[in-house]
C-alpha cells in the first residue's frame, strides 16, 4: 500500500545526487550541468507524484521511518522522515515548481557563466527543501530549514559581484537567522519538557492534545511563539519581512522557487507540521492570526507604490503569506495550507512571468515597460492567469482558497475579516496596476526592442497556468475534499455567501479602480500623490521600516562594538600593559645591581652569608 | 689561649674583608686578600697547637698556604699591571667590564 | 587485534615527531626541499598512528589497556618516619594514556599540524630551526594530551610556550617580537599559578600509600590517577592512616584551600582558553604569528585551555565547579556576546577571526557549565569542531595573505572571480564558523545549549543570541573579501595550488563528516564522560 511512500526518502537524494556531479563538475560542461540538475528534479518529481497517487485513498496511514542520529548518555537525537498527506502535498508543489523553474532557467540563464555553479545551488536547495518537507522531527526540520536558508542566501548572492545583491545576501539570511534563534530556543524547549525528551511530530500531537495536561500553557504559549518567531523570519512576516524584497535582487527563476512558492511558505509548513502545539494555546493563536493579517494589509498596501515588478511581487508575496498565517491563527489549517498550495503555482507562475517580461525589456521598473502585451502574447495571457488568481477572482484557483480564509476569519473574527477584505481589494488593485502598465498602453522606453521569450521559458508559464486555474478546485464550499484528506476528519460543508460575495466585489473593484487609472486614464495617475504626498512616500518607501531599523539596531549595535573596543584596546589592553611595564621595570630595578663591581658583588655575597650564619645561629632561640 | 689568637685571627679577617670591600685601589686590595689569607693560617696555627687533635698538620697546612698566597699575589700583580697598561688607573670603580 | 598490540603506541605518537626533528637537525641547511619533505612526512606518522588509535579504540572499555608507564624522578623525603615505613618518596612518573576526552583531541593535533606542515611553503626563511620548533610544538602539544602526571603535563605545557614564543618571534610579521614577548610573559604568568596550584596538588591529594607486606611506602606523586581518585572520593581519605604517618597529615585540603586551587586553575588555564578579560594576548598573536604558527594556535593550543580546565578544574574540583556553574556560564555568554560584537567592528580579517575564537570558547563554558553529557559532549565536540574550522580559516587567511599582501577588510573584494576555488572555501568555513547544520560547528553550538538549557534558561538564550551576532560578523567579513566588485590590481591572481588545496580539502572534509556524522566523535567521548563525570553530575543530582 505504502509502498512509494517507503521509499519518499528517495526524493530528496535525486536532486543531492544532482547537486554532488554538479560541484565536481565545477564551471565546464554548460550543457551537462543544466540536463543533470533537470534530471534530478525531474525524478524526484515524477516519485512524488506517484507517491501522492498512491495516497489518493482515503484510507493511507502516515508512514515514519527514523534512525539515532546521536546517543548521547540517557539523550537520544533521531533523525528519519515521515510522510503524511500533508508533506505528500508539499512533495509535489516543491519538485514540480523546482523542475519548472530547472527548465526556465535553461533559457534564461543560458549566457551565464557560472550556470553550472547556479543549477547545483538550485539542486541543493531543492534537496534541503524535500528534506525539510519529509523531516519527521523538529530537530532535523531545523537543520533542513537552516540549509533551505543558506542556499536562500547562496542564490540571492548568485552575482556576488554586484553589491546589492551582496548586501541583500546578507540580510536575507541575518534577518532569517534572527528567528531562526527563536526556533532554536523553541527547539530547546520543547526537548527538556517533552516526555522522553522526543521532538518528533507524531509525539507532539499525542502530547499536545489539549487534554493531557503535560506541559502548562504558559510554556506552551511560549514554545508556539518561539516556534512562530522562526515562521516569522522565514516567511517574511512583519516586523521580520524586510529581507525578502531585498532579496529579489536574485536571478528572477530564484525569485520564483525559493521566495515565493517554496521556501518562504516553509514558516506556514512549519506552523502546520506543529499545529498541535498552537491549538493548545490561544494567546499563540491569536498572535499567530493578528501579525499575519497585519503582514498582509501591511505588505499589500506598500505594493501599490512600488515601481520595481518584482518588489511589487515580493510585497504581495509578504501579504500572501500574512493571509496563510491569519487562516491558521484563525483556527483554519485547511485554509492556511490551501493557499499554500494554490499560491505556490500562481506565485511562481506570476515570477516567472516577471522574468520572462525582464528578460525581454532588461529592466525592472514598470513605468519604462508598456504595451507588451501584443508582443509577448503567451507571457501576457500566463500571466493575466495569474494576476486573476491572485486577485481572487472565480473560478481561478486563488479565489477559493482566499474565500476559505475570508469565511474563517468571517465566522470568527470580524476585525480580521475587514483587515482580509481591504487587503484582498489593494491586492487587486496592485495586480491590475502592474498588468496595464506593462501590458497595454503605450509602449514604454524600455520595450521597444521587446519579443518573447525562448520556449523552455514559456513552457513552464504555459504548465503553471493549468493548475493556477484548476488547483482551486480540490477544496470548494461545497466539495471539502482537500480538508479531509489533509486533515484525515471530514470537515463539515463551509462556507458563507456573505463572505463569497464581499470577496469577489472587493476584487472586482480593484481591479476596475486599477484600470480606471492605469489602464483607461480616466483619472489621473498623480491624483493621490498630488493629495497626500505624505503617504505615497511612506508607502514608496516601505513605511521606512529598514530606516527604522538602520536607527533602531544596527546603529546602537555599532556603537557598541565601538564602545567595546576602546575599552578592550584600553581597559583590558592596558592590564596587559600594565603586566608587561611592572615585569619591564621589576627587571630594571634588578639590572641596577649588576653594575660589573667585583666588589659589589662580594658585598652581596657576604651580606647573604651573614644572613644565612644569623637564620642557622638564631633558629636556636625559637621556640 | 685559643680565644685571643681566634679573636686576633677575627680581628685582621675583618679588617682584610673590609679592605677588600671598600678601597678603591687595586694594589690595596690585592692586600687586604693577603691579609685575610694570614687570618686564615693564624687560625690554622692556633687550632695546630690549642685544637682538640693538636698535630702538626696545620702547621704544614700553613706553609702551603703561604706559598700559594705568594703566587697568588705574584699573579695578581701581573693581572694589575697588565690592567694598568690596558686602562692607565688601579681604579677598580673603573673596572666594571663584567656588566657588558 | 592487530599486529601492533602491545607496542607502546602512544609513545610511539609521542616520539615520532622527535625522531623527525633530529632527522632534520642532521639535513644539510640549504637544503629546504628536503627539510619541509621531512617535516610533512614525519607530521604525517602521528596522524597515521592516531588515526589507528582512533579506529581501534575501545569505545565500552575506554582508555584502559593503553596505560604506559616508566619511572622517571624520584626524590627521597628526608621526613621522620616509623617504623613500618619502608620510605617517604616524591615520585614523578613518565605515565601516558588517553580516554575518550584527550583521544579526539590527539587526532586533532596531528591532523592540524600536518594540515600546517603543508601550509608552511609560506615561511621563507631559516626552514631548518623553523621545522625544528615546529616539530618539538607538536611533541608538546602530544604530550600535553597523553601525559597522565601532572609534572609531565607541565612539563609539555612549557614546551609549547617555548616552542611556540620562538616560531612567532623569529617566523612572524612586522610585530613579531612584541607579540611574541606579551604571548610569553602572559602564558608565563599563567604557567607560573598552574605550577604553583600543581604543587600544592601533588602535596595534598598526590598522596598514596603502597603496602608490601609489613612495610608500607609512602608516596607523594603527580599521577592524576591518585589525584583524581583522592579529590572525588572522600573514602580514599579516610583509608589512609595517619597514626603510621607519626604525626604528618599529608592530606589536608580545607575547603578554603580547594577554593584557592580552584580559582587558580581556571586563571591559569583561563588565559590560555582565553576567558574574557584574559583575552588581549591572542589578538596580536594571531595577527603577528605566521599563518601555519596561527592554525596550530587557534587550532590546537585554544584547546589545552580548555582541556586542562576540564580535566584539572572541573574534574578534580566537581563542588567547586558546580557552585560556580553560574559563574562559567556567565563567563561564557560574555566571551560569545564580547567576542561577537568585537569581532563586528573589527577592520582586519584576522582580528575578527581572533575575536571568533574568543565567541568560540565562550561555547565551551557553556558546554563545561551545563553540568550533563549533553553539555559535556557539546563542549568537547566544539573543541574539536573549533579546531578543525579555525585551522581552515587561517589556512586561507595564509593563502590570501600570500596573493594580495594584506588581510585589510578595507582594501580586499571580490576575489570570488579570480579565486573561485578558495573563496568558496572560505565561505563554507564561515558557514561553518557560525554554525551552520551539516557541518561540525552546529553540533557542539547545539548540544552545549541544549545541556545548559536544563539549568540556566536565561544564560542559554543570551548565547543563543549569540548565533545571530556571530551570522552578523561572519558574513560580514567573508562578504566583503569574496563578493562584491573586485579591484583591478586582483585580477591577475591564481586559484590554490595543488599543495594549499590538500590540506583545505582534507579539513573541510572532517568538517562535513562530522558535521553529518557526530556519532563519529560522541560514541568514542561517552564512555569517558559517563565515567569520569560520574561523580561531577552526582553532585548536581544532590545538589
Amino acid at each position: 500500500m505504502e509502498m512509494y511512500s517507503q521509499a519518499a526518502w528517495l526524493i530528496p537524494l535525486f536532486p543531492l545526487a544532482a547537486f554532488l556531479v554538479l560541484t565536481a563538475l565545477g564551471r565546464s560542461f554548460r550543457r551537462a550541468g543544466v540536463l543533470i540538475g533537470t534530471l534530478g528534479s525531474l525524478a524526484a518529481f515524477v516519485l512524488s507524484l506517484f507517491i501522492v497517487i498512491d495516497r489518493l485513498d482515503a484510507n493511507t496511514v502516515d508512514y515514519n521511518y527514523a534512525f539515532d542520529w546521536m546517543k548521547i548518555g540517557d539523550y537520544t537525537l533521531r533523525i528519519g522522515f515521515e510522510v503524511t498527506n500533508l508533506t505528500a502535498m508539499m512533495l509535489v508543489v516543491v519538485t514540480l515548481v523546482s523542475f519548472l523553474v530547472n527548465v526556465y532557467s535553461a533559457g534564461y540563464m543560458k549566457n551565464d557563466e557560472r550556470i553550472t555553479v547556479f543549477y547545483g545551488y538550485v539542486s541543493l536547495f531543492t534537496f534541503s527543501m524535500l528534506g525539510l518537507v519529509l523531516s519527521d522531527n523538529l530537530l532535523s526540520l531545523y537543520i533542513f530549514w537552516e540549509l533551505v536558508g543558506v542556499c536562500s542566501f547562496l542564490l540571492v548572492g548568485f552575482w556576488y559581484a554586484k553589491p546589492k545583491a551582496r548586501a541583500a545576501a546578507k540580510k536575507a539570511f541575518i534577518v532569517t537567522r534572527i528567528g531562526d534563534a527563536g526556533l532554536l530556543l523553541g527547539i530547546l524547549l520543547l526537548f527538556w519538557y517533552m516526555p522522553g525528551h522526543a521532538l518528533d511530530f507524531t509525539t507532539i500531537q499525542s502530547v499536545f492534545d489539549g487534554q493531557s495536561g503535560a506541559i502548562t500553557t504558559g510554556i506552551t504559549t511560549l514554545i508556539a511563539l518561539l516556534i512562530f518567531l522562526g515562521a516569522v523570519g522565514k516567511s517574511g512576516q512583519f516586523p521580520l519581512h524586510v529581507w525578502l524584497p531585498d532579496a529579489m535582487e536574485g536571478p528572477t527563476p530564484i525569485s520564483a522557487l525559493i521566495h515565493a512558492a517554496t521556501m518562504v511558505a516553509a514558516g506556514v509548513f512549519l506552523i502546520a507540521r506543529t499545529y498541535d502545539i498552537f491549538q493548545d494555546s490561544a494567546a499563540a493563536m491569536e498572535t499567530v492570526a493578528y501579525i499575519g493579517g497585519f503582514t498582509a494589509i501591511f505588505a499589500a498596501t506598500i505594493a501599490l507604490a512600488q515601481n520595481d515588478i518584482k518588489r511589487i511581487l515580493a510585497y504581495s508575496t509578504v501579504s500572501q503569506l500574512g493571509y496563510m498565517m491569519m487562516a491558521l491563527g484563525l483556527g483554519s489549517l485547511t485554509g492556511g495550507v490551501f493557499h499554500l498550495f494554490t499560491h505556490a503555482f500562481f506565485k511562481a507562475l506570476l515570477f516567472l512571468g516577471a522574468g520572462s517580461i525582464i528578460h525581454a525589456v532588461h529592466t525592472q521598473n514598470i513605468h519604462e515597460m508598456g504595451g507588451l502585451g501584443a508582443k509577448m502574447k503567451v507571457t501576457a495571457w500566463t500571466f493575466a492567469i495569474g494576476a486573476l488568481a491572485l486577485s481572487g477572482i472565480p473560478p481561478l484557483s486563488g479565489f477559493w482558497s482566499k474565500d476559505m480564509i475570508l469565511t474563517a476569519a468571517f465566522e470568527t473574527n470580524p476585525l480580521l475579516f475587514f483587515v482580509g477584505l481591504a487587503a484582498a481589494f489593494c491586492t487587486a488593485l496592485y495586480m491590475s496596476r502592474l498588468f496595464f502598465l506593462v501590458f497595454t498602453g503605450k509602449p514604454g522606453a524600455a520595450s521597444s526592442g521587446a519579443q518573447e521569450s525562448p520556449v523552455t521559458m514559456t513552457l513552464p508559464l504555459v504548465v503553471l497556468a493549468v493548475p493556477a486555474v484548476a488547483a482551486g478546485f480540490v477544496e470548494t464550499p461545497w466539495n471539502g475534499w482537500f480538508g479531509s484528506w489533509l486533515s484525515g476528519e471530514a470537515e463539515a460543508a463551509h462556507g458563507s455567501g456573505v463572505a463569497i460575495v464581499a470577496s469577489i466585489a472587493v476584487g472586482l473593484l480593484g481591479i476596475y479602480v486599477g484600470w480606471l487609472v492605469y489602464g483607461k486614464g480616466s483619472v489621473s495617475r498623480t491624483a493621490l500623490a498630488d493629495r497626500v504626498p505624505w503617504l505615497v512616500k511612506l508607502l514608496e518607501r516601505s513605511y521606512y521600516v529598514d530606516e527604522l531599523y538602520a536607527v533602531f539596531v544596527v546603529k546602537p549595535l555599532k556603537l557598541l562594538g565601538a564602545i567595546l573596543i576602546v575599552i578592550d584596546e584600553y581597559v583590558i589592553g592596558g592590564l596587559v600593559r600594565l603586566t608587561g611595564i611592572a615585569t619591564v621595570s621589576a627587571g630594571r630595578l634588578a639590572a641596577r645591581l649588576q653594575n660589573g663591581q667585583v666588589q659589589t658583588y662580594s658585598l652581596a655575597a657576604v651580606i647573604g652569608f651573614v644572613i644565612i650564619v644569623i637564620a642557622l645561629v638564631g633558629r636556636r632561640f625559637l621556640p | 689561649m685559643l680565644p685571643s689568637y681566634l679573636t686576633v685571627a677575627a680581628i685582621l679577617f675583618c679588617i682584610g674583608l673590609y679592605g677588600a670591600l671598600v678601597k678603591r685601589n687595586a694594589i690595596i686590595v690585592l692586600l687586604s686578600l693577603e691579609l685575610m689569607l694570614n687570618a686564615v693560617n693564624l687560625n690554622l696555627v692556633a687550632f695546630s697547637k690549642y685544637g682538640v687533635v693538636p698535630s702538626l698538620t696545620g702547621q704544614i697546612f700553613s706553609l702551603f698556604t703561604i706559598t700559594v698566597a705568594a703566587a697568588e699575589a705574584a699573579i695578581g700583580v701581573a693581572i694589575l699591571f697588565a690592567l694598568f697598561r690596558l686602562r692607565g688607573t688601579v681604579n677598580v670603580d673603573e673596572f666594571d667590564k663584567m656588566r657588558r | 587485534m592487530s599486529i601492533l598490540n602491545g607496542l607502546p603506541i602512544l609513545s610511539f605518537i609521542l616520539l615520532s615527531p622527535l625522531v623527525g626533528l633530529l632527522v632534520i637537525l642532521l639535513l644539510p641547511k640549504e637544503r629546504s626541499s628536503w627539510m619541509k619533505t621531512a617535516a610533512i612526512l614525519t607530521t604525517l606518522v602521528p596522524l597515521a598512528l592516531s588515526l589507528w588509535l582512533y579506529a581501534g579504540y575501545d569505545k565500552q572499555q575506554g582508555g584502559a589497556g593503553y596505560e604506559e608507564q616508566l619511572s622517571w624522578v624520584e626524590v627521597p623525603l628526608n621526613k621522620e618516619f616509623q617504623n613500618g615505613v619502608a620510605e617517604f618518596v616524591f615520585k614523578f612518573q613518565y605515565s601516558l594514556g588517553i580516554d575518550g576526552i584527550s583521544l579526539p583531541l590527539v587526532l586533532l593535533t596531528a591532523l592540524v599540524t600536518a594540515m600546517a606542515a603543508l601550509a608552511a611553503f609560506h615561511i621563507k626563511k631559516r626552514w631548518k630551526s623553523f621545522f625544528v620548533w615546529f616539530l618539538l610544538l607538536e611533541a608538546g602539544m602530544l604530550g600535553v594530551f597523553l601525559a597522565q602526571d601532572v609534572f609531565l603535563f607541565f612539563v609539555f605545557f612549557e614546551v609549547t610556550l617555548v616552542a611556540m614564543y620562538f616560531l612567532i618571534g623569529i617566523w612572524g610579521y612586522f610585530h613579531r617580537e612584541r607579540a611574541a614577548n606579551q604571548f610569553l610573559l602572559y602564558n608565563g604568568i599563567g604557567s607560573a599559578i598552574m605550577l604553583l596550584a600543581f604543587v600544592l596538588l601533588v602535596n595534598t591529594a598526590g598522596f598514596r600509600i603502597e603496602q608490601a607486606g609489613e612495610q608500607a611506602s609512602f608516596i607523594y606523586s603527580g599521577s592524576y590517577a591518585d589525584i583524581l581518585r583522592n579529590m572525588t572520593d572522600p573514602a580514599a581519605w579516610v583509608n589512609m592512616s595517619p597514626e603510621q604517618l607519626g604525626g604528618i597529615n599529608p592530606f589536608q585540603m580545607t575547603e578554603t584551600m580547594q577554593w584557592v586551587l580552584f580559582i587558580m586553575l581556571l586563571v591559569a588555564f583561563g588565559i590560555k582558553l582565553p576567558i574574557f578579560p584574559f583575552h588581549t594576548w591572542m589578538l596580536k598573536v594571531h595577527t603577528e604569528a605566521p599563518p601555519a604558527v596561527v592554525m596550530i594556535h587557534s587550532g590546537v593550543l585554544l584547546k589545552m585551555g580548555a582541556y586542562g580546565l576540564l580535566r584539572f578544574g572541573v574534574l578534580l574540583f566537581p563542588e567547586q565547579a558546580r557552585e560556580w556553574a553560574v559563574v562559567l556560564a556567565a563567563l561564557g555568554v560574555i566571551n560569545i556576546l564580547y567576542g561577537a560584537l568585537l569581532a563586528f567592528r573589527q577592520q582586519e580579517f584576522k582580528l575578527v577571526l581572533a575575536y571568533s575564537s574568543i565567541s568560540h570558547m565562550g561555547i565551551v563554558l557553556l558546554g563545561l557549565a551545563a553540568f550533563n553529557e549533553l553539555g559535556m559532549q557539546g563542549a568537547l565536540f566544539q573543541l574539536v569542531s573549533h579546531g578543525l574550522i579555525s585551522a581552515l580559516l587561517f589556512l586561507i587567511v595564509g593563502s590570501i595573505h600570500e596573493r594580495t599582501g594584506t588581510t585589510e577588510l578595507s582594501e580586499l573584494g571580490g576575489l570570488a572571480r579570480s579565486m573561485p576555488f578558495i573563496s568558496g572555501v572560505l565561505l563554507t568555513a564561515g558557514l561553518a564558523s557560525l554554525g551552520l547544520p551539516g557541518l561540525s560547528g552546529f553540533i557542539g553550538e547545539f548540544l552545549a545549549f541544549l545541556g545548559l538549557f536544563e539549568s540556566m534558561r536565561w544564560l542559554t538564550a543570551a548565547g543563543v543570541l549569540g548565533i545571530i551576532l556571530t551570522a552578523v560578523y561572519v558574513l560580514r567579513a567573508v562578504l566583503k573579501i569574496t563578493f562584491g566588485t573586485q579591484p583591478e590590481k586582483y585580477g591577475a591572481l591564481k586559484d590554490a595550488r595543488l599543495i594549499e588545496a590538500i590540506p583545505m580539502i582534507v579539513l573541510l572534509a572532517f568538517i562535513l563528516l562530522l558535521g553529518c556524522y557526530p556519532s563519529l566523535l560522541t560514541d568514542t567521548v561517552q564512555n569517558s564522560v559517563g565515567t569520569l563525570f560520574e561523580p561531577l553530575f552526582a553532585t548536581r543530582a544532590g545538589g
